[in-house]
């Protein structure tokens, strides 16, 4: 039988309702999309959504049919007094509604001591991911694996993916997010992601900017939140009259449903690896990404045919953002480069400077991959068996089949898989 | 040593100390310390089933040892994230020399309670200095021993009972018939009391215990056909039989009654449930005992004499059992030795227990109105009612199946605070 025959099947006979538990940031949420679809077109029945109060809003504009629910569990904004009764109280309630309910399964996602806890909630043996058993903390065995693989992040899979694995039958790549073409609202521009490394500086973004905005008509909106308001107003400056005329700050005005009318309306978003990003590939809005420092597209990159990432590529990438960069943030170097503002511009890719490769989104039978437009993509050959060891795991291609299975098996199966029912 | 303290008791994975570290780590929760059990038995049936491999010896001791290693390294796992103030073993707890180098390194205070014979049972003098604190049953002789390598924190802590457990029953006729008898004897068959039983023989008289096998003569009396008797049990039979022998084990039979130094567990239990016991003379008796609180024989020709005798004289047997069951509520409880443990391990060690930061069990914020839920679950949780905040959400992590809202929500709020410092 194949996959989709299966799909098709479950899709008759199972009536479920899940919960899945996802208390990480904005981009996180957003990702979680795969996992979400597979669920509400394949049980038929309810899917809950756990997430932290100040993803709720936007929890619910991006996924209508999904019962929202909220608790505090990101660390901002509190004291530790106010802390106190807030989880003793508003989130004590929440975990008592949640545990009313009989779910069938649990998607317990991040693997944070807050999720584990979470999870005490449940019956073990129906918690996907982070489990909690009688005290002990156990990951499910896919996330286990997930564990070992990063240990090469290089190849990767996309975390949309990733999460989707969770659950069975898995919808198809496609059902994620519409094919990307423009919306006709003008330009986006995300001014920063959390993590600054991960930023091009203003004067990038308002060279950029440029490039970009001369190929569509209308505004250029500049996106982030407060903490970037300030950012927003050194990229106009930097910006030729013409350009700022067409440009407005939108940084820290937008609530989330403003941000998704905003994002949602936009010919294309240039920006780095964000949650914004993410957003726009919902929207089925054309994403061009920067990619550098800790950010790697096979991981996280935009989902949804049609989007384009610059993806810096040099031997010390990805690295850790929390870890001190010993080579000057070389791989910020080709963004500075004259050369890449005239490859976008021009769309020969003859000009791209070294450094870089241009990928553009792709699916393959696991789910969103990338392929290389232009520059270098040392690791294709052996993330295609990677990906193809993975899909056979996953029962998404005959087990049998494709080269290198057993150096694949050796790396990311233990013992314990084989010896114990996981 | 008043202070409620955090101690992991480590269980031998079977025999006779299995049972003295089950009470310990009750009598140590019963006098509010937080306490935390490694469950060794657990471990036993995979170590013996290495014995049915039939590989050759050298092998066979490798895997034994490997064995030993993993589970030793799990107790010093269960330390890591218990964080006890004390490790308390029981002998033959499977802590290897190289666990207990670590543990010393690390600044965790051992001790081991060592009830066994240390004539019989030698090993003591590998591990012995490697414990912070030596707890033994004798006194002649093994103060010198231990001295002399090394080990100067050495402890007269002689055996004990559990009131809560060794307490008078009111038994069903069908217990009754099945334990009661006018004269029985529960143990191990060691050869001078296989010796000795021989010349007690009459009708009804019944043997507990395992080790009887191949003794014809005996083997009528045997109960169960031999096999281990449970604790609960045990208090059955000590309850049920109108004399309970005592003879105190000796692997030699030319000596019946020995004269030995210590006092075996089951003069103290059977006190303790009010029952009467004929028990032979030890060394040790004159500071534990009053002469009017035991029947005591010298030889075999006073033990068959005052069988008859306290037959025929049942309050007599009443007083002296009643005296027995004060001294030992009074003095001889497992409650009890575990203070004078503690009390001694404070005495001898620098700087014990640790200064820890205590948590307060309201943290700024917490709810009024929750504040009499959470009285209640200190109740449950067996926990004074000035317990630290991480105390209690140790206990709630120890708890089996899915927890409560506010167990969880507790669960949740600590782990947040880690996270965030607040």
């Amino acid at each position: 039988m194949t996959a989709g025959c299966g799909y098709k099947l479950m899709l008759e006979t199972v009536m479920k309702h899940s919960l899945i538990i996802q208390i990480a940031r904005f981009g996180d949420l957003v990702q979680t999309k795969r996992l979400i679809t597979s669920l509400l077109l394949s049980s038929g029945g309810e899917v809950h959504l756990l997430v932290d109060n100040s993803l709720k809003s936007l929890a619910q504009i991006i996924y209508p049919e999904a019962v929202v629910h909220s608790i505090t569990a990101h660390g901002t904004g509190l004291s530790g007094a106010e802390a106190v009764r807030t989880m003793l109280v508003d989130n004590r309630r929440v975990f008592e509604h949640l545990r009313s309910i009989d779910f069938d399964d649990v998607y317990n996602l991040n693997f944070s001591p807050l999720n584990y806890r979470i999870a005490a909630l449940f019956d073990s043996d129906r918690v996907h991911g982070h489990r909690w058993i009688d005290g002990q903390e156990k990951p499910s065995e896919w996330a286990a694996m997930a564990m070992r693989w990063t240990g090469n992040r290089r190849l990767g899979i996309n975390i949309v993916d990733f999460w989707g694995a969770y659950a069975q039958p898995l919808c198809p790549p496609e059902a994620v997010n519409p094919d990307a073409s423009p919306k006709g609202g003008g330009v986006g521009i995300v001014l920063a992601g959390r993590e600054s490394r991960r930023s091009l500086p203003a004067e990038h973004i308002a060279r950029i900017a440029g490039v970009f905005a001369a190929k569509h008509r209308g505004p250029v909106s500049l996106l982030g939140s407060g903490a970037e308001a300030a950012a927003g107003e050194d990229v106009l400056d930097r910006m030729p009259s013409s350009l700022r005329e067409r440009t407005v700050n939108l940084a820290g005005k937008t609530g989330w449903g403003e941000l998704c009318e905003v994002v949602s309306s936009l010919d294309m978003l240039m920006t780095p690896d964000t949650g914004t990003m993410h957003l726009a590939a919902h929207f089925g809005v054309p994403v061009h990404a920067f990619f550098l420092s800790s950010a790697w597209c096979f991981e996280t990159g935009p989902y949804g045919l049609g989007h384009t990432v610059y993806q810096a590529v040099q031997d010390c990438l990805p690295c850790l953002e929390v870890a001190e960069c010993h080579h000057a943030v070389k791989c910020l170097e080709p963004f500075s480069d004259p050369s890449f503002v005239r490859t976008i511009a021009t769309g020969k890719h003859g000009f791209l400077p070294d450094g870089l490769t241009v990928f553009e989104t792709a699916f393959d039978e696991l789910g969103l991959t990338f392929k290389a437009a232009a520059g270098p993509d040392a690791e294709a050959q052996q993330r295609k068996e990677f990906r193809a060891f993975l899909a056979s795991h996953l029962g998404l291609s005959d087990a049998s089949a494709g080269a290198d299975q057993d150096l694949w098996a050796n790396k990311l199966y233990r013992d314990k898989q084989w010896i114990f029912d996981q | 040593m008043n202070r409620q303290l955090r101690i992991l008791v480590v269980l031998p994975m079977y025999g006779g100390s299995l049972p003295v570290g089950r009470f310990c780590a009750d009598a140590l929760r019963e006098s509010g310390h937080l306490v935390e059990v490694f469950e060794a038995p657990d471990f036993h049936s995979s170590y013996k089933a290495l014995e049915q491999l039939k590989v050759t010896a050298d092998r066979l001791d490798y895997l034994e040892n490997s064995y030993l290693q993993v589970v030793s390294q799990a107790v010093l796992a269960k330390v890591e994230t218990f964080e006890p103030d004390l490790v308390l073993s029981m002998a033959q707890a499977p802590l290897t020399i190289q666990a207990l180098k670590r543990l010393r390194r690390d600044g965790v205070a051992t001790a081991m309670w060592f009830v066994e014979d240390y004539r019989l049972f030698t090993y003591w003098k590998a591990f012995a200095p490697h414990y912070d604190v030596f707890a033994v049953i004798q006194k002649e002789g093994i103060f010198e021993g231990l001295e002399a390598i090394g080990q100067n924190n050495a402890l007269y802590l002689p055996l004990a009972a559990h009131p809560t457990f060794h307490k008078p029953l009111a038994l069903s006729l069908t217990d009754k018939r099945k334990f009661g008898a006018d004269v029985s004897f529960m143990g191990a068959g060691y050869p001078n009391r296989r010796m000795a039983f021989r010349e007690l023989i009459r009708p009804g008289f019944k043997i507990w215990g395992t080790e009887w096998e191949g003794d014809h003569v005996l083997e009528p009396y045997v109960q169960m056909a031999g096999r281990r008797v449970t604790p609960e049990e045990c208090v059955k039979i000590f309850n049920a039989s109108t004399v309970n022998l005592n003879l105190h084990s000796s692997i030699q039979a030319d000596n019946l009654v020995t004269h030995g130094d210590f006092i075996n567990p089951r003069t103290f239990e059977v006190a303790a449930c009010g029952a009467f016991q004929l028990v032979d003379r030890r060394t040790l008796m004159p500071e534990a005992f009053e002469p009017d609180e035991l029947a005591i024989f010298d030889s075999m020709e006073e033990l068959r004499e005052r069988i008859e005798y306290y037959l025929a004289h049942p309050e007599k047997r009443i007083t002296t059992a009643k005296r027995g069951q004060a001294r030992v509520l009074k003095e001889h409880t497992y409650v009890a030795r575990m203070q004078t443990l503690l009390d001694f391990v404070a005495e001898r060690l620098d700087a014990w227990p640790p200064q820890r930061d205590r948590g307060e069990l309201y943290p700024e914020g917490f709810p009024e109105e929750l504040k009499g839920e959470l009285k209640n679950m200190l109740a449950q949780l067996s926990l004074p009612e000035d317990a630290a905040f991480e105390d209690v959400v140790w206990a709630i992590r120890s708890r089996q199946g899915e927890l409560s809202g506010l167990d969880t929500a507790m669960l949740f709020l600590d782990e947040w605070r880690k996270l965030f410092n607040k």
